[in-house]
């Protein structure tokens, strides 16, 4: 008893005790989900947050401000010839590695070979023919083919390697000690705690693009509850992603709360190998269900926004700034459109094809359940069964293109450089659209991708943005809010299209390092 | 028994009016406490939360007997079937058991649910055949106890057959335990059937008490808890209530 007594002293004076001084503390920031992996491009986890945290360790040769655009990184200037297949770009010899060494175009040249060994997911470098030092600061880049997004795209993306560390590596995917985190970025890891999803970063002193803003970031994992409460306590200065219906709870505090459209849609994809062959069908079914009231019911405390149809989101650069077809609930015509089709109602006003009822099978993401429900409410009221299913994502992953089903609700990024729609439409993930149709979206995917110039470019993306809204590879539904959560010590904002490789994010490297 | 009846008639006519009953369909009112047009209020995408548990109470408490009833009588069979036999093949049935015991149920739920797709009836089932192992063990104890006891030797010893002896002198003797078992099973049966639910196992409009406390679970910080988690776990315990009282007063056993 005695000494149940003591224990309890002690641990209510640990708690009563006051949080640090301001001044020397880090920045800390909280995630909700636990470990990301280690913070070295080949063994942190395949998800955008995980590499925007590898981006503070881990330069490129092309960095973005807080606006979103392009500025130099490891490379001071670049330029691209007139036929547009050779790039030079002058690296900045300022730069160093976290241990000391300097940053050179050989370290560059080494990271597009080793990564033609190696792959990394985030970094396609298909197009790049040869990579070669001219001399120590003076890189070349021969591509096989014109590519648009060469800078936007895959020089903003690319983590440079040092070659005195990565070299001697033939299987980076399980080089996960110390070393392999040593990068050329502005903030240098110092402690990564796996089990507790923690992780500690230094400020690099030498940072060749001048002191970055924090000595210390800190990133701790936190349910969103004892965020909000750590955060109105001074204990956490930022919370990444706070669901925006609680974003009141931060403001009441006396906290700032900035958020903006994610550009990550909630969709309903199609089974274009069966009944929604036909874009008349896909049409049909967006006349037939009521996206407004979708948005109505799902997203009561302004969760999310009404989705554009024609694939880019609202504040993207790439989006021609036409209001895309809005396909308003209009029973009727997708009535009218399905009879063409050969579809006929039967008793009870059942949606039937040659007698036989049509039953639409479903699936979603477990985690769009919500607005897997209303959809099926709004089609059983429109006269099709509903076999609705709920699934984990890894089940999802598991069904196959023309699979067992004719809907599928999931979500999906639709930021960062166009280079990479070309997977999100016609790619086979469970998410991506699975979509080839005529061809026609893919010519001009691909057209927008040889472009000569940044105005031709968007020609083609603006025509794209047309036909896909016309075709409906798949149905765009919300467009959900993401909201964070900071106090004084920082100032956060959403970039328009999302950081680097797409991610909708405040947090990115931009807002940690001086301008 | 006779009460027990007339509760499956009742919740039966209950599933058979389920046409009838106001559909469960999503509206604008989101989160609307309860009042004149909801009386219970309604759940995060507008349904009515008191036409929800209506639809609700003959799936919950038909497939929580049912599934509960098929576990507890594998296990009775089972533990009967290793009482009869010799120390060795008892032995091998009690590892059997343990190996079925290390191995998640819900992997076997996962895997027997992807290949049938199962209705209320067959998710009864699945439940039930994944659920019996734990009780093996207790009813194997409860068996041998009686049947070393000494009127079923004597009664042996003048003569009387096994299955008197196990209908006149053990299953009077073990019934209130069982009926605890199988009370335990209910309550636990009626869980797992929310999560698989969630796992995607069945149509997830199957709806079930479980199910909607389970999706209460994401407004406990806000006032939304009092009527979307309330009347379900209500609905719940009182069920679990009843079925207490009913097993402990069973008149048959008030006759013995």
């Amino acid at each position: 008893m005695h000494i149940l007594r003591t224990v309890l002293l002690v641990l209510a004076t640990m708690l009563a005790s006051p949080a640090l001084a301001q001044g020397d503390r880090p920045l800390v920031i909280t995630d909700t989900r636990g470990d990301r992996g280690m913070l070295a491009p080949y063994v942190h986890a395949r998800n955008g947050i995980a590499y925007l945290y590898t981006s503070y360790v881990f330069d490129s040769l092309i960095a973005q401000n807080a606006k979103g655009e392009l500025v130099p990184g490891l490379a001071e200037s670049w330029t691209l010839s007139e036929n547009g297949l050779t790039a030079d770009l002058r690296l900045n010899p300022k730069a160093s590695w976290h241990d000391g060494q300097p940053v050179t175009a050989q370290d560059a040249a080494f990271t597009f070979s080793y990564m033609a060994q190696n792959p990394y997911p985030f970094a396609s470098i298909g197009n790049i023919d040869r990579a070669e030092a001219i001399s120590d600061h003076h890189l070349r880049l021969t591509l096989k083919k014109r590519d648009a997004g060469l800078f936007s795209g895959l020089l903003l993306a690319l983590p440079v390697l040092p070659r005195h560390i990565y070299s001697s590596q033939t299987d980076p995917g399980h080089f996960a000690s110390p070393a392999a985190a040593t990068g050329s970025g502005p903030y240098r890891l110092v402690e990564y705690d796996k089990a507790q999803g923690r992780y500690a970063l230094k400020a690099n002193p030498d940072y060749y693009r001048g002191k970055p803003l924090f000595d210390a970031l800190m990133i701790v994992t936190m349910s969103d509850d004892a965020a909000l409460q750590a955060l109105n306590n001074g204990e956490v200065d930022v919370i990444s992603y706070l669901p925006p219906e609680r974003a009141g709870d931060a403001k009441a505090a006396g906290r700032q709360v900035v958020a903006a459209r994610s550009g990550h849609v909630v969709k309903i994809g199609f089974n274009h190998e069966e009944m929604f062959a036909d874009a008349d069908m896909r049409q049909a079914l967006a006349y037939a269900l009521d996206r407004q009231a979708i948005l109505d019911i799902t997203s009561a405390r302004g969760e999310a926004a009404l989705a554009d149809t024609g694939y880019f989101q609202s504040g993207s650069p790439w989006r021609e700034n036409v209001a895309d077809p809005a396909y308003a609930h209009d029973p009727g015509h997708a009535a009218d459109l399905l009879e063409k089709q050969g579809l006929t109602r039967g008793a009870s006003e059942k949606w039937q094809r040659d007698g036989v009822p049509v039953t639409l099978r479903l699936l979603a993401d477990g985690a769009q359940a919500r607005v897997a429900q209303v959809v099926t409410d709004q089609l059983e009221a429109f006269g099709f069964t509903v076999d609705l299913r709920l699934m984990e994502q890894a089940a999802l992953q598991a069904v196959p293109t023309g699979g067992d089903y004719d809907l599928l609700i999931s979500s999906t990024s639709t930021t960062g450089d166009p280079s990479d729609i070309a997977n999100r439409v016609t790619g086979q993930s469970w998410n991506a659209d699975r979509y080839h149709g005529d061809g026609r979206l893919d010519a001009i995917l691909k057209e927008a991708g040889q472009s000569a110039t940044p105005d031709e470019r968007l020609t083609h993306l603006h025509e794209f943005q047309r036909l896909y809204a016309r075709e409906l590879p798949s149905l765009m539904l919300l467009d959900p809010v993401m909201a964070t959560a900071h106090n004084d010590r920082v100032d956060l904002s959403f970039m328009p299209d999302g950081a680097l490789i797409g991610i909708p994010t405040t947090i990115d490297k931009s807002a940690f390092v001086t301008e | 028994m006779r009460v027990l009846f007339g509760l499956a008639a009742g919740l039966l006519l209950l599933l058979a009016a389920q046409p009838l009953m106001p559909a469960y369909r999503s509206s604008r009112d989101v989160l609307a406490p309860p009042g004149r047009g909801h009386l219970l209020g309604t759940n995060d995408i507008g349904q009515d939360v008191l036409t929800g548990l209506l639809h609700a109470t003959p799936n919950t408490v038909l497939m929580a007997l049912a599934a509960a009833a098929v576990a507890t009588a594998t296990a009775l069979i089972i533990a009967g079937v290793a009482a009869a036999a010799s120390a060795t093949i008892r032995n091998m049935i009690l590892r059997l058991v343990d190996a079925v015991q290390v191995v998640p149920s819900i992997l076997v739920l996962l895997f027997l649910g992807t290949l049938m797709q199962p209705g209320l009836a067959g998710l009864a089932l699945l439940l039930g055949l994944t659920s019996w192992h734990e009780d093996v063990r207790v009813a194997l104890a409860m068996l041998r106890r009686e049947l070393q006891r000494e009127n079923v030797r004597f009664a042996r010893h003048m003569g009387a057959s096994r299955t008197y002896c196990l209908r006149r002198h053990v299953m009077p003797a073990i019934r209130p335990a069982l009926a605890a078992l199988y009370i335990q099973n209910i309550r636990q049966v009626t869980l797992r059937a929310a999560g698989l639910a969630f796992l995607g196992l069945t149509d997830p409009r199957l709806l079930t008490w479980g199910g909607m406390m389970q999706d209460a679970m994401d407004y406990l910080y806000t006032p939304a808890w009092l009527w979307l988690l309330l009347p379900p776990a209500l609905a719940l315990t009182s069920f679990l209530l009843i079925m207490l009282l009913l097993t402990e007063n069973d008149p048959a056993e008030a006759r013995a």
